[in-house]
């Protein structure tokens, strides 16, 4: 009979795959283990985080697990995460929540399994956070309002005060983008003669910001800078402008520094961007939880240093940006 | 054309599911946090988001038709739930707008296929659109938060010891195998897929029986939408992406024929299992996030191989 065979052929492939992957993830030593549970990795910010936790990780012995779902967006599939970690009894959970309310019920689990959390890059809705009782050791992260409004104040500068501006926003509700956007308006209601005449959503992707820019140049063909909420979506702003020949025209402001970016700005294409610095982020995530598995005290909130990029600085700022 | 099952294991499911054990017992084997009971009541717990979808996949997909807008509905009726909570509502009417609003989005793919005559990828793949820009519409693109303990403890609360998710979409399993194997409903589903010329010349209704299919798939998919509000303790106009294909992955491992007229939602709940405890294996183990999708596209590509040979050779066999 057939139907006798195929249980057994199912079985040997799976059992197969699974022992290829067990052998290539041994490891469990008596070090203690370390979850960072990421937004993504398909974006180079959290690329660049993870290698700063694995340095420290390294330095220290601590085993690092890293792991993240497919899209930034997916708030379920995080929490599904950190759900296998919390049954594989890591030690310390840091976190960079894809929503922040809605990692409030996975820090609730990690507290019951009384498991220290860190939480990294994206602030968790205090609100919501003290109304399910729960608790978490530290934030790691920059400054995202003050980084608004270094933008904010560049593209006042640039353009003397006077101009249209247009906003690509992030996913609404998420911390970061938000509070960007705070202090980008903020210094903006400051100049009289700046109008944001267009606001909306690409979703942090490079495509959509490209398809959501083309369109404000067509319905704002006077359009003066645009600001991005990050560089992905301020990369796909500076193709958008370029297909429209205007390259060097429209002020171009990213958020995060990253190494495209970077490279955009040398070119002129893009006029400035905001560094900040997830190597850093990552690799205090990790000390962090170092100290708070050896019963030291961390402090509630760590700032990690933010600045200004421009053209006259993508080379000088770069070096201390790697500084370990 | 097939004729449904009476038998609760059917031949294709012991083989579905001895893959899922198989799964298991490396999963075992390869780490000790897998096979501890906490952890799999976990898996079941987060298989039953996908599983509870799936199952109106599968009939949507046994009457030879696709559903792409499920993951969107999730979201429609979510953000359907919070704004009327929102607006003051309590929770128990809003949980029955979203249901209805649910029910209503599957009844209109139902409408545009059968009435409109529209080819069910073209009429989902359009629902699939309109129901998510009507989810961020209604939210203004941001997440409705804050539901009370009471609505939440369709996610948190348990039954000796069992968490209510595991419950009711065993409930659910339970019915929709009630349904395709002991009722009318069930007979003329498989009788359409297998072959719907046949079926309209026997005088079975197909256009009722056919929007019947996708209205179930709606309103399962609008129960999966308040699980989620109640897992998170926030409806999202972008929750359920791609769940249509997760859900259509767990049916096609789960042994139902993407032509339609053969399969089980027995098979769908293993293969809905097999997603779960796959994902959950490779978190477990501290896979890279990369090698997970590979991982996973892999056993549903092997899985429907594997199923497409033995079937071949069965023919074969036969003649």
């Amino acid at each position: 009979m057939t139907l006798r065979r195929r249980p057994v052929r199912i079985a040997a492939v799976l059992v197969g795959a699974c022992l290829g992957i067990a052998a290539c993830n041994r490891g469990d030593g008596g070090a203690p283990t370390v979850a960072l549970v990421l937004k993504t990795l398909n974006n180079p910010f959290f690329v660049e985080m993870e290698q700063g936790a694995r340095e420290a990780a390294d330095s220290l012995g601590i085993e690092l697990v890293v792991q993240a779902p497919e899209r930034e967006i997916d708030v379920e599939k995080q929490m599904q995460i950190v759900e296998n970690l919390l049954q594989r009894r890591v030690d310390a959970l840091l976190i960079t929540p894809s929503g922040s309310r809605e990692i409030v019920p996975a820090v609730v689990k990690a507290n019951e399994a009384a498991i220290p959390v860190v939480v990294v890059d994206t602030r968790v809705d205090a609100p919501a956070l003290e109304e399910a009782g729960a608790r978490i050791s530290s934030f790691i992260g920059s400054d995202n309002v003050d980084g608004g409004r270094m933008a904010g104040r560049f593209v006042a500068e640039r353009l003397g005060g006077q101009g249209r501006v247009a906003v690509l926003e992030g996913i609404p509700g998420h911390e970061t983008g938000d509070s960007r956007l705070t202090g980008f308006r903020e210094v903006l209601a400051e100049h009289p003669g700046l109008e944001i005449v267009s606001s909306q959503t690409a979703n942090w992707e490079r495509d959509q910001a490209f398809n959501v820019t083309q369109n404000v140049l067509q319905s704002h063909p006077d359009l003066d800078a645009i600001f991005a909420a990050n560089d992905v979506m301020a990369l796909g702003a500076v193709e958008a402008v370029a297909a429209a020949g205007r390259t060097g025209e429209i002020v171009i402001v990213g958020f995060d520094a990253q190494d495209d970016a970077r490279i955009a700005i040398r070119e002129e294409r893009m006029d400035a961007t905001i560094a900040q610095n997830p190597r850093e982020m990552g690799r205090l995530a990790v000390i962090s939880a170092d100290r708070l598995l050896r019963g030291e005290t961390v402090p509630a909130e760590q700032p990690v240093r933010i600045e200004l990029v421009t053209g006259q600085q993508t080379g000088a700022v770069e070096a201390p940006a790697r500084e370990e | 054309m097939a004729l449904p099952r009476t038998k609760l294991l059917h031949g294709r499911e012991v083989g579905t599911l001895a893959g899922l054990l198989a799964l298991c017992a490396a999963l075992w084997v390869a780490t000790p946090h897998f096979a501890t009971v906490s952890n799999l009541v976990n898996v079941v717990e987060q298989s039953a988001i996908i599983g509870i979808v799936a199952v109106g996949m599968t009939f949507v997909i046994l009457t030879g038709g696709i559903d792409l807008s499920v993951g969107s509905i999730v979201a429609l009726s979510g953000v359907a739930l919070g704004t009327a909570h929102e607006a003051g509502l309590p929770i128990a009417a809003a949980a029955a707008v979203g249901l209805t609003v649910g029910l209503a989005c599957g009844l209109g793919n139902g409408a545009l296929i059968t009435l409109g005559r529209l080819p069910p990828f073209i009429a989902t793949l359009g629902m699939m659109s309109v129901a998510r820009g009507i989810a961020l519409m209604l939210s203004d693109g941001r997440p409705i938060s804050g539901y009370p303990a009471s609505f939440r403890a369709l996610a948190t609360g348990h039954v000796l010891g069992i968490p209510f998710p595991v419950i009711l979409m065993l409930a659910i399993y339970a019915v929709a195998h009630f349904l395709l194997t002991r009722t009318l409903l069930g007979r003329y589903t498989y009788a359409i897929g297998g072959n719907e010329e046949a079926s309209a010349l026997s005088g079975i209704n197909v256009r009722a029986y056919k929007a019947a299919a996708y209205a179930i798939a709606g309103l399962l998919s609008a129960v999966t939408s308040m699980l989620l509000v109640a897992r998170l303790n926030s409806a999202q106009p972008i929750a359920g992406i791609m769940y249509e294909l997760d859900a259509i992955a767990a049916v096609v491992i789960g042994g139902t024929s993407l032509l339609g007229g053969s399969g089980t939602v027995i098979g769908t709940l293993i293969g809905a299992l097999i997603m779960g405890v796959l994902r959950n294996g490779l978190n477990l183990l501290g896979v890279s996030s990369y090698l997970q999708q590979v991982a996973i596209g892999s056993v549903i590509i092997v899985a429907v191989l594997v199923d497409m040979m033995l079937r071949r050779r069965a023919r074969r066999a036969a003649e």
